[in-house]
């Protein structure tokens, strides 16, 4: 191989994909070797760094920050399994409690709607007259309690029929 | 690369204690490695511990399930990368990402140079090639950027990246080269 190695062949070669004629040919051409020295200088250049900016960073902090606990497994132990049958049999047990109760309540709240009703029918049922003629009755009482309207017409009415009645005699 | 527990909590006795001892021990060989990988991916200290603590955490809760198939170290790249991808896929923090000013953009990023007793000239040219790494490693699709900084930074080899990654051989080997090619044009563009 005489030809300089190319752009993509220095690539290979830094990913580890090296032709026995490639090494050959890098033994013998100081062109190449110094292209692949460069190269794997800048990527040494850049490792060194990032370690060295993470060293600045990272120090001996691991032990602080991150202290390891218990084993994260939900309901590990044994109590913590039998308080949560606990909590299942107590939300069971309450729901058909709950219900009765609420059927109970609703059935004291019927009884005392019908009672209000019946109450209501009986007030309509035992009125004198109509509601809409109430204002009537009331006027009728008033003038019988005071002597005066509607029999002081009649009365009037009457003395006055009974005059017409002496003249023509 | 950091050194791989082989024996590590995943395999400890059932003793509660002698389990969590074992488990801190894992968390101290291994924190360094994992904060570094995300670091590199996210570039942003606070949410790189962030994403670390999630990472220990989620090996911690299911550490029954490891069967030690491979390293634990492989085995917490795992976690670690399928947190940075979530992290990244986040629309939320893309976001506010996008609303906010880095905490610490590529200036700051570039800025860690080693000491390797460098003249002013060569730290500056040290500086612009850091630079357009990063530049290039921002710009790559998540899987390439991956492999390519766990292949870089971690130096795991292509196995362990592999099994990490949940790829077979021959596509990290893929992804690593079009990783390389990009880095590789941006550092040219500086020559």
């Amino acid at each position: 191989m005489n030809q300089h190695l190319s752009s993509q062949q220095v690539s290979m070669w830094m990913a580890g994909e090296r032709a026995p004629e490639q090494e050959q040919h890098v033994r013998e051409c100081r062109q190449c070797a110094a292209e692949l020295a460069r190269f794997q200088a800048t990527l040494s250049l850049f490792r060194d760094s990032v370690r060295r900016w993470s060293d600045q960073h990272d120090g001996s902090e691991a032990g602080s920050v991150f202290e390891v606990g218990p084993a994260p497994s939900r309901f590990r132990t044994w109590p913590a399994r039998w308080a949560v049958a606990a909590a299942v049999l107590l939300v069971v047990a309450a729901v058909p409690i709950y219900r009765s109760t609420r059927h109970s309540q609703s059935g004291v709240t019927m009884a005392q709607a019908d009672a209000l009703l019946l109450e209501q029918v009986d007030a309509e049922v035992s009125r004198a007259v109509p509601r809409p003629m109430e204002p009537l009755l009331k006027l009728v009482s008033w003038d019988a309690a005071s002597g005066n309207g509607a029999g002081d017409g009649q009365s009037n009415a009457g003395r006055k029929e009974n005059h017409e009645t002496t003249q023509q005699h | 690369m950091e050194p791989v527990a082989t024996s590590g909590v995943m395999t400890a006795a059932a003793r509660p204690d002698a389990e969590a001892e074992d488990f801190d021990a894992t968390v101290r060989l291994h924190w360094r490695g994992v904060f570094r990988f995300v670091l590199a991916s996210v570039r942003d200290p606070d949410a790189a511990a962030s994403l670390t603590q999630d990472c220990f955490l989620r090996a911690y809760q299911a550490r029954e399930r490891f069967r030690g198939d491979c390293a634990v170290h492989t085995w917490l790249m795992k976690i670690a990368a399928n947190l940075v991808r979530d992290h990244a896929r986040n629309r939320r923090l893309q976001f506010w990402n996008r609303m906010r000013t880095p905490v610490v953009g590529m200036d700051a990023a570039s800025q860690w140079i080693p000491d390797w007793n460098l003249s002013p000239e060569a730290r500056a040219s040290a500086k612009e090639q850091l630079q357009a790494v990063w530049q290039a490693t921002g710009r790559l699709p998540e899987r390439q950027r991956t492999v390519f900084l766990l292949r870089f930074v971690e130096d795991m080899d292509l196995l362990e990246i592999a099994a990490a990654t949940g790829m077979k051989e021959g596509t990290v080997k893929v992804h690593l080269f079009r990783a390389l090619q990009s880095v590789r044009d941006r550092v040219r563009r500086l020559e």
